[in-house]
């Protein structure tokens, strides 16, 4: 495909079905908030019930601030670290993250300045920590980090490999959920791929620089989503995103209220379809 | 932990304790004695450059042997450029511990330390290879590697870093990552990749004849040096690197006209479990 004029070769149809798409992506985004924060929640708290831990935690990398964020945790003494922000150069995870090499330390409160003032600010401070990286085709994307054995004093080898294996399922959903999570990333990525300037291009094509047409089409695709007329249905999704979280005696109440809605709607269709019968 | 059965797919699964009794290294020219390969050679004349993140230059356990210290520093276009540390420091205590390994191992042995680790950490691999490039144009006799990219954009860099070593007599001793997987330069075949093992002895290491990963050596619950004067306990394959490396260095202060292959052959028929033919 090249890039020739505006919306090259984008019938209406096919902007139609792009707009579909990008509607039923982003409902579905907003039908699972966080899908990619729950996936690394579990792999942290099968980590905890595997090794039987006080904490373990999983930080990514934020290029736009340069940190090591701490997203999810789970463990007694995990929570605090949720949220912190640790640069990337700096201590234990700072060094798995650059050096993509997974350690385990033990008798961390021998040294009152390793971590001791990170460690203070998530109120808990461990006996041994054991860290590896999470790493996708790119490179190192983050650390995962478990906190003190509750039946043994240090990490083994085999408690690293076994992170490390933990580790790489997270860094694996990462990236699947990175691609989907973003509709109009989505798009970029697909089109950028498509409009790759090939050899044969013409002056014409050039004029207009592949990115521009990117933004362009991604914008074309996803003006849908912001119409004003959608914001009833948006606060919709989002009221049965939360629903899923209720109790199954609840999501049977509202089951029974949808079929009641749902047929009261229906009865309304009829009777406006009858009416613009008779008016004929 | 009761995972003694489950099949975990990691490098230093050929040197664990339960495995190693199938771990035989029969030497197809004969054992050869560690008195033979290094007999009283200490690492004089021998300089071991320490890719990590710096190493301190008083810390006790580096013994004054560390000559010069390089850091990489990025450049406003994002190219990496290897300059003098002027405040030598280490930023985590991890290089240090392995230049205090080296140290005990082969005490006459100098360092050269080039920081990779610093405040900025655009393109971390480019860092890490314009380290690795610097270590080899300067002749290094011995570059310990305790870290590796995972980065596909960086196989090619690497590969033709490790190549470079090679032919320029450069030997390159490699930590190799936990979890089988993309690990550059670990992974290739000209380097000398180090796993850990589990025996609590320093002086005792194992050859795989099946590669990628060659050589087990001690990295389980290692009294290291670390930031600021201090030690601590730590284990990986981080840590049993080093301890190849300060043997590769006995070895070539030896024998100063050893290739690396030949020093690959040396660290096999002098391993725990070769056996003669």
């Amino acid at each position: 495909m090249t890039p020739r004029k505006r919306h090259p070769d984008l019938s209406t149809a096919a902007l139609a079905a792009l707009r579909s798409i990008a509607l039923r992506a982003e409902g579905a985004r907003r039908l699972t908030p966080g899908a990619g924060e729950s996936v690394l929640r579990s792999v942290v708290d099968a980590t905890v019930a595997l090794f039987q831990a006080e904490a373990a935690s999983i930080a990514l990398y934020d290029a736009s601030t340069d940190r090591l964020v701490f997203r999810v945790a789970a463990g007694d003494q995990g929570q605090g670290v949720v949220g912190l922000a640790v640069p990337p150069d700096q201590g234990l995870v700072g060094y798995v993250y650059t050096s993509g090499q997974a350690l385990a330390i033990s008798d961390v409160r021998a040294d009152p300045r390793f971590g001791r003032a990170f460690a203070e600010s998530t109120q808990y401070v461990p006996r041994s920590i054991v860290a590896v990286p999470l790493a996708d085709d790119h490179g190192t994307i983050g650390v995962l980090e478990v906190l003190d054995k509750r039946d043994e004093a240090a990490f083994s080898l085999r408690d690293i490999e076994l992170a490390s294996v933990f580790a790489r399922q997270a860094a694996v959903a990462i990236s699947a959920t990175r691609v989907e999570r973003d509709v109009s990333a989505l798009l970029t990525s697909v089109f950028s791929g498509l409009l790759q300037p090939t050899d044969g291009d013409d002056a014409e094509a050039r004029t207009t620089s592949p990115a521009a047409l990117v933004d362009e089409l991604v914008a074309a695709a996803t003006a849908e989503l912001g119409r004003e007329d959608l914001s009833h249905l948006w606060a919709l999704v989002e009221q049965v995103a939360r629903v899923r979280a209720a109790a199954p005696d609840q999501l049977a109440l509202v089951a029974d209220l949808l079929a009641v809605l749902a047929g009261h709607a229906e009865h309304d269709r009829a009777a406006r379809f009858g009416r613009q019968r008779r008016s004929r | 932990m009761s995972d003694q059965d489950l099949d975990l797919p990691a490098w230093s699964e050929p040197f664990a304790t339960r495995n190693r009794e199938g771990l035989i290294h029969i030497a197809p020219l004969g054992r050869v004695s560690r008195e033979v390969a290094w007999g009283s050679g200490d690492g004089s004349g021998i300089t071991v450059a320490i890719i990590d993140s710096g190493v301190e230059r008083n810390h006790p356990a580096v013994g004054g042997r560390l000559v010069r210290s390089m850091r990489v520093e990025v450049d406003e276009e994002g190219e990496p450029n290897v300059v003098e540390d002027v405040d030598p420091i280490d930023v985590v205590g991890h290089g240090t511990a392995c230049a205090g390994i080296i140290h005990s191992l082969a005490p006459a042995a100098e360092f050269v330390s080039i920081r990779v680790l610093g405040p900025d950490n655009r393109g971390k691999g480019a860092v890490f290879a314009a380290g690795l490039d610097w270590a080899i144009e300067q002749g290094a006799s011995v570059v310990n590697l305790s870290l590796s990219s995972k980065s596909d954009a960086l196989f090619g860099i690497f590969h033709e870093l490790a190549d470079a070593a090679y032919f320029a007599n450069v030997l390159l001793v490699s930590a190799a990552n936990n979890v089988p997987g993309k690990s550059y330069p670990s992974l290739f075949a000209s380097v000398v990749s180090v796993a850990a093992h589990d025996v609590p002895d320093p002086l005792t290491y194992f050859y795989n004849p099946s590669p990628p990963v060659e050589f087990g050596a001690f990295g389980l619950d290692v009294d290291v040096a670390w930031k600021d004067g201090k030690r601590i306990v730590a284990t990986g394959n981080s840590f049993a690197a080093p301890h190849i490396a300060g043997f590769a260095a006995r070895i070539r202060a030896r024998h100063p006209r050893i290739t690396p292959f030949e020093v690959k052959a040396l660290l096999a028929a002098t391993a725990d479990n070769a056996r003669d033919a």
